[in-house]
């Protein structure tokens, strides 16, 4: 339960940290939050020859409104995240997820760009941000780069982040007018990572005819799942318990999820589809209410 | 002499006394003790369940900074004894647990070698760098499997894994089936659970050259076991070791045991002459401290057309791990949980089997509710089973077979006399408690929705106090059974008690204080108590088992009588009256009804310790001190039941508790706060192997559960608040009145969620025959009873 020897430094600076990143190499790891990191670390899961601690860099924090999109800097702890109005405002879907990470304890030091580039399989993060589109903005030597959520998950633990990269904020799309969204899940215990949850939006016309939808689930496989299938079951009509019935087949259909200590494949699969026949309905009401 | 002052205390809702320094961070632990020169110790760890250990390399570990010395089982075979626990009783087999692996390691996580080095960080680089061949051996992880006659072998010398066996039959059983209207046979499954207290094992040690002691600073529960323990394995007469107990972050039963870590780190201090620290990671206890639970039982129970429970069969088998844990021996879950099986009930026959069997995996011994849980959740379902069978309310099923409080001392047909229990009078409180009926009319206006609402009831019986008489029936002859304490007024009139007992966070500062200051009329300010500490503390057994307020405790109150009378003799002699007109109160010792006639418990000591300043009663030895080693009546029993709601989402299998009821009798209470406190813990513990917590391994016997994330402890979120119906039946003839009460929580908080999960899926035709009952678990047991009912 004691890290393995390492060299820490701590920047003060983007410029800095880059440098940095690119004087280690592979070798290097950014210390964000430290609540995945850590744990590793104590395990000797990884060991890193330089810690690079984010947490002295100035700019890498802040919640901000751009047009149509949230701009949330990867610094930015998930607790202040959780508690922002704007947030809660904006980007309800995320405002809803932000409870379900880990504890009060966790979220107070863990910040959204450290979960995000953690990847947990299991995460609420990567399925918000991967229902939402959001874009990831990464950056290196060579400049800022845009990565489109769809190709940021990679793997397993895996974004498309090089090593000597640094992800320094994530924009979110605002919710649109007479629009609903969810995230539920079901976990062992309150704070553990999901077992299956799912992150809905749904957008409505101004007849509550569905204009759009989105399904991402996260626990089914290496990085967060966009039903895609499913939410053209729900496109073009209006909301009804038939129609979420169909999206949650066909979201337990397509996924292929793996069995661990605490939940089976087929609890996975199938509880996925339960859990989207109930994100759909909540957001379904919540738009409706929305059109109201 | 004198009939005891009325109690003041005693029953009163006291606070901790040692919450302030424990809350404060003040309390000395484990890891606060820092001794000069101390140095670390870390264990390279058998990463195979079953291995050769062909060779260790340790050189490139020796070369590293701050690396002192490598010391590998080849070598510690030399000068330390392996662990073994003893028995009496043919069937019995010893094992021999070395204090490092050698030859051959017989689980994950067995310590091979030890690394002493200046620091915790610089142990665990060198662990990396020690080097071990291992030659794997076929491993076997499963009691069942282990009991095949071509099973893999853990001890050569023996012809099998099974390291204990019992059988047993009051010779009615067989006729109480024949002559049963309902008989149910089925298979029930318990998880490998863990205790999880907060702090780990740990052990400091350190040797002193110059009068050949050793001092030894160890979570334990059990300092005079561990000293004995430890005694034999370093060829060393116990005088020579002095245990101290320091502040304990819970124990739960694995404290009490003695443990190869111990032993290597008191060698290490010894041979290399500076003082030596381990204390124990999680990852570490999650694999290594004595684990608990695993069952399998079939069992049979017969009843009688309205629901009378007639008789039980039942075979046990119980997965006790790689050793015999010392001092209780692997006989202690298997032999507890066959003993306790018929409970609270009036049972015709009842018989059983009973095995404790070797396998590739950590070690089993005590945990809270020790065998209890188990066996009482086996009844529990098969009254529930019974009382669906018949049709006829759970309760009144319990009601009709329960023995009747006028029939105690009740001697049940497991040959297990208990003292005094009001079973019925117990489940009619939390009855009456939780609105029983109403609870059931709201279930059925709940209907059969995506929530389905269970109601679970658990009665049971708890040992507790055992005395040597059980530990000899029992043949565990080296758990001397009985406790022991010192009162001692200082001279300048503050009492001070010692006792054999341990407390791990039960409290004991607080209540022993209360009983004391009872007994001899004195504010609880002005008593302390000490424990923990051999070479100040009276022989005894130390905490577990539910004992020390009936052990301790009643060795405590006879000490203290001692004194008092002492104290009444002396203060008669000052005052020129007889000691029978003497009340003693706050402190005062005055002439019944003459309040100015007095003198103080301090003026009463300064004489005793300075005769010359005033004159003895003839005959009267200076001093006011006595000691008591009391070995009480074999037990004796509490008893309760428990009542819990639960909410089941058949279609995720989660599972919410909305309301706990615990009904709890456990004679007259010392503190009832600590009471409530104990029985919030233990249900925690009882709802955490009902629902969340489970060992578990791989088929080649590695754990998968060796950190928190994946070993759930229920934390607060999951937890229900617990409302407790206090009845108290005090044992007849008691010295005190106390019965111990630490357990109940436990024993009866699985098997009441398990009753309720199982009431809410029965519409399912969903069965409940194992614990945990995790969400994929019941997930799973519906869609089968779905399936298997589309095709009847
Ligand atoms: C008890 C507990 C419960 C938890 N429960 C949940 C849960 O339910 N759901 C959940 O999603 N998470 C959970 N977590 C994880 C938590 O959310 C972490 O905070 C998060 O995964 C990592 O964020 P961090 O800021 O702590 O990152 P760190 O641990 O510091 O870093 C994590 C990884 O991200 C890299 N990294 C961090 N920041 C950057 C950056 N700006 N650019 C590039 N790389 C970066 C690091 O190098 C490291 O590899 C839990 C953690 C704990 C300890």
């Amino acid at each position: 339960m004691k890290p393995p020897p390492f060299e820490y430094f701590a920047p003060a600076s983007v410029k800095e940290t880059l440098d940095l990143l690119r004087e280690h190499g592979d070798q290097a790891k950014l210390l964000a939050g430290g609540q995945s990191l850590v744990p590793m670390l104590n395990f000797r899961l990884v060991r890193p020859g330089a810690l690079i601690d984010l947490n002295g860099v100035p700019g890498l924090d802040g919640i901000r409104e751009e047009p149509g999109m949230l701009r949330i800097g990867a610094m930015t702890r998930q607790r202040a995240v959780e508690r922002s109005a704007v947030v809660r405002e904006r980007c309800p879907l995320l405002a809803e997820a932000m409870p379900q990470i880990g504890h009060v304890q966790i979220r107070n030091r863990g910040t959204i760009g450290g979960s995000l580039v953690h990847a947990d399989p299991a995460a609420e993060l990567p399925a918000v941000v991967a229902a939402l589109g959001g874009e990831l903005i990464v950056r290196g030597a060579a400049g800022e780069r845009t990565i489109a959520a769809a190709d940021f998950f990679v793997g397993y633990l895996t974004t498309a982040v090089a090593a000597d990269e640094l992800l320094v904020a994530v924009r979110l799309p605002v919710a649109p007018p007479r629009a609903g969204h969810a995230f539920v899940e079901v976990s062992r215990r309150h704070g553990d990572f999901a077992l299956v949850g799912v992150a809905v939006t749904v957008t409505l016309d101004g007849s509550g005819v569905c204009t759009s939808a989105a399904i991402a689930v996260t626990g089914v496989g290496p990085a967060p799942v966009v039903a895609a299938d499913a939410v053209a079951a729900l496109v073009g009509q209006r909301p009804a318990t038939t129609a979420f019935e169909e999206a949650a087949r066909r979201v337990s259909a397509q996924l292929e999820p793996h069995s661990d200590l605490h939940a089976s494949a087929e609890y996975r699969k199938q509880v996925g589809g339960v859990l989207t026949r109930r994100a759909l309905a909540l957001a379904s009401e919540r738009a409706a209410g929305a059109s109201r | 002499m004198s009939m005891a002052p009325a109690r003041k205390y005693v029953s009163a809702r006291i606070k901790r006394v040692e919450d302030p320094p424990l809350l404060m961070g003040k309390a000395r632990y484990l890891s606060d003790i820092t001794l000069g020169g101390m140095l670390t110790v870390g264990f390279v760890r058998s990463p195979h369940a079953h291995a050769r250990i062909v060779r260790i390399d340790a050189r490139a570990a020796l070369a590293m900074p701050g690396v002192e010395a490598v010391l590998t089982g080849e070598q510690v075979r030399a000068f330390t004894q392996p662990i073994r626990a003893e028995m009496s009783g043919a069937s019995y087999r010893s094992t021999d647990w070395a204090a490092l692996a050698w030859p051959k390691a017989r689980f994950v996580g067995e310590p091979v070698a030890a690394v002493v080095a200046s620091d915790r960080y610089r142990v665990e680089d060198a662990l990396d760098a020690v080097v071990v061949e291992y030659e794997p051996l076929p491993p076997v992880v499963d009691a069942e499997a282990a009991m095949t006659a071509d099973a893999p072998r853990l001890h050569e010398q023996h012809p099998d894994n099974i390291i204990i066996q019992a059988r047993y039959d009051n010779g009615e059983t067989d006729r109480a089936f024949a002559d049963a209207a309902i008989t149910l046979r089925t298979t029930f499954r318990h998880g490998r659970c863990t205790s999880a207290p907060m702090e780990g094992r740990g052990v400091v040690a350190s040797w002193d050259a110059a009068d050949g002691t050793l001092t030894v600073w160890a979570s334990t529960q059990a300092p005079h076991f561990t000293r004995a323990g430890l005694a034999a394995a370093l060829d060393l007469p116990e005088s020579r070791i002095r245990v101290i107990a320091p502040a304990i972050g819970g124990g739960f039963g694995p404290k009490m045991h003695v443990y190869p870590e111990d032993v290597t780190v008191c060698a290490l201090a010894r041979r290399l002459g500076r003082p030596v620290k381990w204390l124990e990671d999680r990852r570490e206890n999650l694999l290594t401290s004595a684990q608990a639970r695993e069952f399998v039982a079939q069992a049979e129970v017969a009843a009688d057309r309205d629901g009378t429970i007639l008789a039980f069969r039942a075979t046990f088998i119980c997965d006790v791990g790689a050793y015999s844990v010392y001092p209780t021996t692997a006989a202690l879950e298997p032999m507890t949980a066959a003993g306790i099986m018929p409970g609270p009930y009036r049972l015709r026959g009842y018989s059983y089997e009973a095995y404790g069997v070797a396998t590739n995996k950590c070690p089993t011994g005590a945990y809270r509710g020790v065998g209890m849980a188990f066996a009482t959740f086996v009844r529990e379902r098969l009254v529930d089973m019974v009382a669906a069978a018949c049709a006829v309310d759970p309760a009144d099923v319990r009601r009709r077979s329960f023995f009747a409080q006028k029939d105690t001392p009740y001697t049940t047909a497991s040959g297990i006399i208990v003292d005094s229990a009001d079973p019925a009078g117990s489940l009619a409180s939390v009855l009456d408690a939780a609105g029983y009926d109403g609870l059931r009319a709201e279930q059925r206006a709940a209907g059969n929705g995506r929530l389905r609402r269970g109601i679970g009831l658990c009665a049971y019986t708890e040992f507790t106090g055992m005395g040597s008489g059980t530990f000899r029936r029992r043949g565990m002859t080296q758990v001397s059974g009985y406790d022991a304490a010192t009162v001692r007024v200082e001279p300048t009139g503050e009492v001070r008690a010692f006792l054999s007992a341990a407390s791990q966070g039960q409290g004991h500062a607080t209540t022993f204080a209360q009983v004391l200051a009872d007994e001899l009329g004195v504010p609880l300010a002005a008593v302390t108590i000490i424990e923990g500490d051999t070479e100040r503390c009276p022989h005894g057994s130390g905490s577990f088992a539910s004992r020390s307020m009936v052990v301790s405790g009643g060795a405590l109150i006879l000490a203290a009588r001692k004194v008092r009378d002492k104290t009444l003799t002396i203060a008669a002699h000052m005052l020129e009256a007889a000691a029978t007109d003497l009340v003693i109160d706050d402190g005062r010792i005055a002439v019944r009804g003459m309040a100015s006639r007095a003198v103080t418990l301090a003026d009463v000591a300064r004489l005793a310790y300075r005769p010359a300043s005033g004159t003895l009663p003839p005959g009267v030895d200076p001093a006011l001190e006595a000691t008591h080693h009391y070995d009480p009546p074999p037990a004796t029993f509490s008893n309760g039941t428990h009542l819990a709601v639960v909410d089941v989402d058949i279609e995720t299998g989660e599972v919410r508790i909305v309301r706990y009821v615990v009904g709890e009798d456990c004679g007259t209470m010392v503190n009832p706060m600590i009471v409530e406190g104990q029985l919030h813990g233990a249900v925690a513990q009882g709802i955490g192997n009902a629902l969340y917590e489970r060992i578990v391994h791989d088929d080649g016997g590695q754990p998968l559960t060796t950190s928190f994330m994946d070993y759930l402890l229920p934390t607060t979120m999951e937890l229900p608040s617990v409302e407790v119906v206090h009845s108290e039946t005090p044992p007849p003839g008691s010295v005190s009145g106390f019965k111990g009460m630490a357990e109940g929580g436990t024993i009866g908080a699985a098997s009441a969620v398990a009753n309720a999960v199982a009431d809410a899926l029965a519409p399912l035709g969903v069965e409940v025959r194992e614990l945990p009952l995790a969400p994929d678990v019941l997930h799973r047991l519906i869609a089968r009873a779905a399936r298997d009912g589309t095709r009847a």
